[in-house]
């Protein structure tokens, strides 16, 4: 049996993406890492299309959910690597995946405890907590001497590499894909459109809400992982608020709930800041301008087109 | 006679210091279409929220089926059996008016979100199935000609039509119905009275409406309760409704 066209197109995606990354070697070193940093954005900005753009719930906390996920995966493979000495390839193939999926797991699980006693809040107030959540977790890693604390986590082995990065975003986008194209992920859009209608058709919200939660920090945790072994070295201030606003600014230029926008959104965005580095320390400015006049011209999101007849026969 | 389907029991709310719905007992049977009337903050929406699970109601019980509906949330209560529509249309408006039906059946489906990853042919194939199912019922009410665009584009007699077909895809034993006919025309209104027939008999169902256009009341219902302050004051067949001077004193007026 064939297995379906958005299967294929993943498996061809992680193809393409093992082929570009034999060849790494070759890449300018700058532009390496630049593509790199575009597809963690690309990760971490889907995924909260799935909380912010379906869902329609406003969180504000997705580089907290990524450091649980950064700290968790660097400090698995910074404690086992000694034990693994000499053994690389164990160690790039085996330890380090595993390690993205047990920070993602843990940064889920937080999702859970986060989410479920506070999904009843809407808008700002949902807003507000996930904020809070955010800087709790900061603040934590900054008092934690086990990870380095304020100094930082340092010692990570860099394993990422262009295939994990693009690997990762296209499992995230594939699954953000597939959860919304089935029946049971309208009903995603149908509570964000409105709740008490979609109870009453019989679709349990909180369900909806909390999943959405689960699979958009667990792809979150994934991301910290992805960039603690980018980086190689972890600071607790790398994920302030200003991370989770650089998030949601992908999300909502992408224009909310779209799949191939937030795409473009999140690599423009990063490219953006690389692009921005000749205006050197009016670097912030500038690109908080063009960000005031993007929200100006287009508030719909950059990449909205009229909407386009979808096919359901 | 066919047996009870939704008993309401001396069911009573109270909103801190008001009380909303006052001991009042409704019964609609199997199959049967009863309206519930009165003037304006009588209790009638109140009576539909309580039903629904969006309101406990603070003395009183409420049952479907034999069964209690306390403590139930909306979409617990859905899956019992109870579909409404909405006073003020509340489809969801950036779905596709096809997705806006096809929510609705979710409830039927095997599938959920792991399966969605996973897509195997038993999965396609249920998904296939519905598809079939949805555009059959849109076909019904001559809606698949807009199944496309998003429901908030279609007109409000289209609006109205695609809400209560989506309580159907629910497959209710028993709908409510918030003023249908509220923004009509009179051609629409008498639409409506075929539509709400067609309905009843097509998918073997109890109607429960409330409704402030006589016309559309004393022409189906075939049992009458009638609110006021919060309080039942009578219940009957049409006709004797329309005799009951309680009811003409309180809310038909004399003419």
């Amino acid at each position: 049996m064939v297995p379906p066209k958005s299967q294929r197109l993943l498996i061809a995606t992680l193809a393409i993406a093992a082929l570009i990354s034999a060849f790494s070697g070759r890449i300018d070193a700058y532009l390496l890492d630049v593509a790199l940093g575009a597809g963690i954005s690309i990760v971490l900005a889907s995924s909260l299309n799935l909380i912010n753009g379906f869902t329609g719930q406003f969180s504000l906390g997705h580089a907290g959910f990524m450091a649980v996920g950064a700290y968790a995966s660097a400090m698995l493979t910074t404690t086992l690597a000694p034990k693994l000495m000499g053994q690389t390839e164990l160690l790039q193939w085996v330890v380090f995946p595993l390690s993205l999926v047990a920070g993602g797991l843990l940064s889920a699980l937080v999702g859970v405890a986060v989410g479920a006693p506070s999904l009843r809040l809407k808008g700002d107030y949902l807003a507000i907590v996930t904020l809070g959540f955010g800087e709790i977790i900061k603040v934590i890693l900054q008092n934690l001497d086990a990870v380095g604390g304020a100094r930082g986590l340092t010692g990570i082995h860099t394993h990422t590499s262009l295939f994990w990065v693009f690997g990762s975003a296209a499992v995230t986008v594939y699954v953000v894909w597939s959860l919304l194209n089935s029946t049971f992920g309208r009903g995603f859009v149908a509570v964000a459109d409105d709740e008490v209608a979609a109870e009453a058709m019989g679709l349990n919200s909180t369900h909806y809400k909390i999943t959405a939660f689960v699979v958009g920090s667990f792809f979150a945790g994934v991301a910290g992982g992805l960039y603690a072994h980018l980086k190689g070295y972890l600071n607790p201030s790398g994920f302030s608020f200003d991370k989770s606003i650089e998030i949601v600014v992908m999300v909502i230029l992408g224009g909310m709930g779209r799949h191939s926008g937030v795409i473009v959104a999140a690599v423009l965005l990063t490219a953006l800041t690389e692009v921005l580095r000749s205006f050197g320390n009016y670097r912030m400015i500038v690109y908080s301008v063009l960000l005031i006049i993007l929200m100006l011209t287009r508030p719909q999101g950059l990449f909205i087109w009229p909407l386009k007849k979808r096919k359901s026969t | 006679m066919p047996d009870i389907l939704l008993d309401l029991s001396s069911v009573t709310i109270r909103f801190g210091g008001l009380t909303a719905v006052s001991s009042v007992s409704i019964t609609v049977r199997e199959g049967e279409l009863v309206g519930l009337i009165g003037p304006n903050g009588a209790g009638k929406t109140t009576v539909f929220n309580m039903v629904t699970g969006v309101y406990q109601p603070t003395e009183g019980s409420i049952h479907l089926g034999g069964r209690s509906l306390a403590k139930l949330k909306p979409f617990q209560i859905t899956d019992l059996g109870i579909a409404r529509t909405f006073q003020n249309i509340r489809l969801f408006p950036s779905l596709t008016v096809y997705d806006n039906v096809r929510v609705a059946f979710h409830r039927h489906l095997q599938n959920h979100s792991l399966q969605s990853l996973i897509r195997s042919s038993n999965f396609e194939e249920e998904e296939a199935n519905l598809k079939a199912r949805t555009v059959e019922l849109l076909t019904l009410f001559n809606l698949q000609r807009v199944q496309d665009e998003p429901a908030k584009s279609l007109s409000y007699g289209d609006q109205r039509r695609l809400e209560i077909l989506r309580a159907l895809a629910t497959k209710p034993r028993l709908l409510l119905l918030d003023e249908p006919a509220a923004g009509m025309n009179s051609s629409e209104k008498t639409e409506l009275l075929t539509l709400i027939r067609f309905i009843r008999d097509t998918f073997d169902l109890a109607i429960l409406l409330v409704e402030h256009d006589m016309k559309v009341v004393m022409g189906i219902c075939e049992r009458i309760h009638v609110l006021e302050y919060g309080r039942k004051i009578a219940e009957g067949t049409p006709s004797a409704i329309r005799a009951d001077p309680k009811v003409i004193a309180a809310y038909l007026g004399d003419n």
